[in-house]
């Protein structure tokens, strides 16, 4: 029977069913690969698939549940780690579309003066990390907290960026890591994973390194870019020589 | 892209520079021309490797510092050969 109603002109059990799931199915495919990037489900490891086309996000999900389903039996997560890991460069190479403007023919270099066990170095990341009760105050709002952020993503984006200061000496459980940008989950767990104080420490006592500058530097890489690119970064580079630094590592996420 | 902004600025004024980045993000290491990257292919937010793999996070860090004294000039890219593992390593 193709009629939704029964002869009666009551609406069958199936039909009264089917209407059911048109109410409850409001969301699309799109909508749902798309609210993991800042609607809904945000999960910042995963919220590449927003710039993924459909068929794309379903072939990546379809191949990532495949994997789950091989893994179940060995256990072995590398093949779902490699996967996630393929599908990340694929949906981030998406993103710089022909209009880029920050695409260069060619760029600056400085070759190191000295040996590296003479060197003093900085360290400058893009991680969004500051000492507790240092508060940059991002837009002029104190104590936001990591899942406040996700509401401010246009606000960050708009904001001209703000350095914060970390003495190479504060105890890792005073280090704050809040960015509306990535994942920071393993920040949390282990702060070496892209501000890597006990690494640097650990090379400079065995004598790879000259010295460290005694502080770090970070501030949250979703900022202003032009602001970044003509005002802050010439005065944080100004800062930086006036400590007579030698070299710098970069570590953005 | 802010880090391939300051890395420019930086080596402009001087100061040479060393990234550490996921690979995830190879094309703005490439469109940015940064002067000197590694590339780990290690999940993002994760570019020295995991939390507490400190041997992975120390070959990281030594890679940079090889590829900080040795690199001939700008857009020299290093490619970290060993895949992301989780966990605190060996």
């Amino acid at each position: 029977m193709s009629d939704t109603k029964a002869a009666t002109g009551q609406p069958t059990p199936q039909a009264a069913l089917q209407e059911q799931e048109t109410a409850t199915a409001a969301e699309s495919f799109a909508e749902f690969k798309n609210s993991f990037f800042y609607a809904g489900r945000t999960d910042l490891l995963f919220k590449f698939m927003k710039n993924l086309p459909d068929a794309e996000a379903a072939e990546f999900l379809h191949g990532l549940l495949a994997r789950l389903g091989e893994t179940v039996d060995d256990g072995d997560l590398r093949r779902i780690l490699d996967y996630v890991y393929t599908w990340n460069v694929r949906g981030y190479a998406h993103e710089d579309g022909p209009k880029n403007p920050w695409s260069y023919d060619e760029g600056p270099f400085s070759p190191l003066g000295k040996p590296l066990s003479e060197a003093k170095l900085g360290l400058l990341t893009t991680t969004g990390n500051f000492v507790e009760g240092d508060d940059p105050a991002p837009f002029g709002m104190q104590g936001l907290t990591q899942e406040d952020t996700f509401n401010y993503i246009k606000e960050f984006a708009k904001a001209e960026p703000q350095l914060s200061r970390i003495p190479l000496d504060t105890p890792p459980e005073r280090i704050v890591t809040r960015h509306p940008g990535y994942d920071i989950r393993a920040m949390v767990a282990d702060r070496n994973v892209a501000l890597p104080f006990d690494r640097l420490r650990e090379a400079q006592t065995a004598g790879r390194i000259g010295s460290l500058l005694p502080e770090a530097y970070s501030f949250v890489g979703l900022t202003a870019q032009r602001p970044l690119l003509s005002k802050h970064a010439p005065e944080w580079a100004a800062m930086l020589q006036a400590q007579q630094v030698d070299a710098v590592l970069l570590v953005p996420v | 892209m802010s880090v391939g902004h300051v890395a420019r600025v930086f080596e402009e004024a001087g100061i040479p520079t060393v990234v550490i980045m996921s690979g995830v993000f190879a094309h703005r290491a490439r469109t940015m021309r940064m002067p000197r990257v590694v590339l780990t292919p290690h999940i993002m937010a994760r570019p020295l490797g995991a939390p507490h793999d400190v041997a992975r996070q120390r070959a990281v860090l030594d890679t940079a510092l090889d590829l900080l004294a040795n690199a001939p000039g700008n857009g020299t890219i290093v490619e970290f050969p060993e895949p992301y593992r989780p966990g605190p390593g060996s």
